[in-house]
């Protein structure tokens, strides 16, 4: 059973390695930085409490906001989504990226106090 | 059935007995003052004010002052247009005697209020003018004229003018149809309380009042009014006795003597006679029997039907025959020759007439309240000084009123202060007062703290004076020589006193003094209030909160590894003008949100992430068409 699931991972990093273009792993790189972050920030809230409150919750929203933000990035630079994106050029879906993440960032820090 | 029947019966009588007798009446008094309240009319404002001062000061018995001079006045300012004021002079003029108005002009008015057309009051005066002036009243005309205005107005006031134009008209003239209406009229008012039969005012009233005796007297049967609401009416015209106008005081006068001086119905007055308080030295209860007038009725024999208590209902006597005096309208009877004991007493009366008088009501009606007082003795007075723990009584001292214990007592907070006396009336019997007080009253300060003294189940007044406990609750723990005072007081005591027994000195604990002054006076100065913002929460350590910067900054470096593992595609980076602006541009964005956390306020900031944000976004835009363009 476990090397079974080992099988299937280790199958699927391949094929992720092999298949995937570059320029989404970067993405997905920069995915699992806002993750991580977001995580280390709810594991301090946790831990240690939650003041200053509205400090934790822009810095927790600054990440899940990139976040998605990132993912829909990926989605539209897909090449397996081209079609759902007809006449969405990459460079335009990231100057989307970049403009939609200074709105928040500007949000982010009104919040943050 | 029959049974409701009968009790609805019984209950009626008993209604109508209570309502028998009038409330009040015109006193002689009530008389002088009306009578000053005419005389202050003159000289006279108004023909209307001299003709209800003359009439008024007729009614009451009085003359006008200058005869002469008010009839002169009647004949030089009688408006000869105006019928009313026509009728006043020529009424007036009548009542003064020996003035003779003349018509003149008047004549022609006079015609027109005859006319069918007339209002009715118009019509009164032109009739009781021409009775005034000794002219021919055609009775037939007025007739006709009377019944087309009662078409067209009856209400109250019409229709009690209607009763003084009828009584006006010759012997042979019909006048029951009239007459009829009295029962009409009455049906109209407001009964209140069962006391009161109101109508809208009080001209109404009166008019109607004597309008109906006055017909009453001409046919020469009893006007349709029951006993009852004649003295109900009666009330409701003497509620209005202390009247400042003259007219309302005309109008009082004249249904009043109405009242008194018909010969059908005249509501008989039971009133009390100076004090309601009976004692030793004056024994007699005063009743004064008279009609409204306050004018006597002929002899009559005035007796007590009963005499009750009123604290326990118990007939004190019956049939307690009243003496006449020399006043014939005062009778007295001498109650304590009855020994009543001290008290409230209601006095049920009646009287009967020599000959007989069926015009006379509520000749059984009477009641009065009157009070038997007496002189209260205080006796047995001991202050006593008990252990408060044992009940040991340390010391007794005696007092006798009026005087004032010579020794003064020592007592403290472990003794009790105890006050027993004994009240008794003139005869010996024990009596209790409605206020008896104990006053201890501190001689330094003037501070006063009053107690009531209850009597126990042997009738002795007693009062414990609890020196720990009074000390905290009414004195302030305020050690010091203090006095006593007895206060006795009741309606039927004739004597009430404050007597001064005994001086004491009370010695509270001294403990509890102090912590007295400790505290701070209600009055005092506060403490200021200043505004406190929320005090932060604890922070953690410092170690923890680097530590988790260094963690949550860590994810980056990663971030970085990878993306140069991955070999991201530096090498592709143009140096172009467009390049540079946007990285540049996109570094400020987030530089100038650093500032605006650290101290911009958001205007600023808005401002300059417009200017920046334009550049970034000209040469954002054009470093990613030509990338788009190269791939292409």
């Amino acid at each position: 059973m476990s090397a079974n699931i080992f099988t299937v991972l280790a199958k699927f990093y391949d094929e992720y390695t092999t298949k995937t273009p570059k320029k989404l792993k970067i993405i997905d790189a920069y995915l699992a930085y806002i993750m991580f972050t977001g995580i280390i920030q709810f594991v301090y809230c946790a831990l240690v409490g939650t003041f200053p409150f509205n400090s934790f919750l822009s810095g927790f929203i600054s990440c899940v906001g990139s976040f998605i933000l990132g993912v829909c990035l990926r989605l539209q630079v897909n090449p397996v989504n081209k079609s759902g994106f007809h006449g969405v050029s990459n460079e335009r879906a990231f100057a989307d990226f970049i403009f939609a993440s200074v709105i928040l960032h500007l949000v982010v820090m009104n919040f943050i106090g | 059935m029959k049974a409701a029947g009968l009790l609805c019966m019984f209950a009626t009588v008993l209604a109508s007995c209570l309502a028998l007798s009038p409330i009040d009446t015109l006193s002689q008094d009530d008389q002088t003052r009306l009578k000053g309240l005419f005389g202050q009319a003159i000289p006279f404002q108004s023909v209307s004010h001299a003709h209800y001062v003359v009439l008024g000061m007729a009614t009451l018995g009085g003359t006008v002052p200058k005869p002469q001079d008010a009839c002169n006045y009647l004949k030089n300012n009688m408006d000869v247009n105006d019928i009313q004021s026509i009728y006043q002079a020529a009424s007036a003029a009548q009542v003064l005697g020996n003035c003779q108005v003349s018509l003149g002009a008047g004549q022609q008015t006079l015609t027109a209020a005859l006319s069918e057309s007339a209002e009715i009051s118009d019509l009164f005066y032109a009739v009781s003018a021409q009775t005034a002036l000794g002219l021919p009243v055609k009775s037939a005309d007025v007739v006709k004229t009377l019944d087309a205005g009662l078409k067209r107005d009856d209400s109250i006031l019409s229709t009690s003018y209607a009763l003084k134009i009828a009584a006006q008209l010759s012997k042979e003239t019909k006048v029951d149809k009239y007459f009829e209406m009295i029962e009409d009229i009455v049906a109209q008012g407001d009964t209140i309380d069962d006391t009161y039969l109101q109508f809208d005012n009080l001209q109404q009233a009166s008019v109607f009042v004597t309008g109906a005796y006055a017909l009453a007297a001409k046919v020469n049967k009893k006007p349709l009014i029951s006993d009852e609401q004649a003295v109900q009416l009666a009330n409701y015209i003497l509620t209005r006795k202390a009247t400042q106008t003259i007219r309302n005081a005309y109008y009082v006068v004249a249904a009043i003597k109405a009242f008194s001086e018909n010969t059908f119905q005249v509501p008989v007055a039971f009133s009390l006679s100076g004090s309601m308080a009976i004692s030793k030295a004056d024994p007699f209860v005063k009743v004064g029997v008279s009609d409204l007038m306050s004018q006597s009725l002929g002899k009559l024999n005035v007796k007590a039907a009963s005499v009750t208590s009123e604290a326990d209902d118990e007939t004190l006597a019956s049939d307690q025959a009243f003496t006449s005096t020399s006043d014939e309208t005062l009778y007295q009877l001498d109650l304590m020759k009855l020994k009543p004991a001290p008290g409230f007493f209601n006095i049920k009366l009646s009287a009967t007439t020599t000959k007989p008088a069926s015009k006379l009501i509520g000749l059984s009606e009477g009641e009065v309240t009157v009070k038997v007082t007496t002189e209260v003795s205080v006796s047995n007075v001991e202050v006593l000084l008990v252990d408060r723990e044992q009940s040991i009584t340390a010391k007794t001292v005696k007092a006798t009123y009026p005087g004032k214990a010579s020794t003064t007592l020592d007592a403290d907070f472990h003794q009790n202060v105890v006050i027993k006396f004994n009240l008794a009336d003139k005869a010996g019997e024990t009596l209790q007062a409605h206020q008896t007080f104990v006053r201890v009253s501190n001689i330094k300060t003037g501070q006063e703290v009053t107690f009531t003294a209850d009597a126990d189940t042997s009738d002795i007044c007693r009062f414990t004076l609890d020196i720990a406990e009074s000390g905290k609750e009414y004195f302030n723990q305020q050690s010091g020589k203090y006095t006593i005072d007895i206060i006795i007081g009741d309606a039927i005591i004739q004597n009430p006193f404050l007597w001064n027994v005994i001086d004491v000195n009370l010695k509270f604990p001294e403990t509890s003094q102090q912590q007295q002054a400790d505290k701070p006076s209600q009055y005092s100065k506060k403490p200021e209030i200043d505004h406190i913002f929320r005090v932060p929460d604890k922070r953690p350590p410092i170690a923890v909160s680097t530590a988790f910067t260094a963690l949550v900054l860590l994810p980056l470096l990663i971030l970085f590894i990878l993306w140069i593992k991955l070999g991201a595609n530096i090498k592709n980076f143009s140096f172009s003008l467009s390049a540079l602006g946007f990285h540049a541009g996109l570094g400020a964005i987030f530089g100038l949100f650093y500032c605006y956390w650290a101290y911009l306020n958001m205007f600023d900031t808005l401002k300059y992430l417009a200017m920046i944000g334009v550049v970034t976004f000209l040469c954002g835009n054009r470093l990613l068409r030509s990338i788009a363009e190269k791939k292409n």
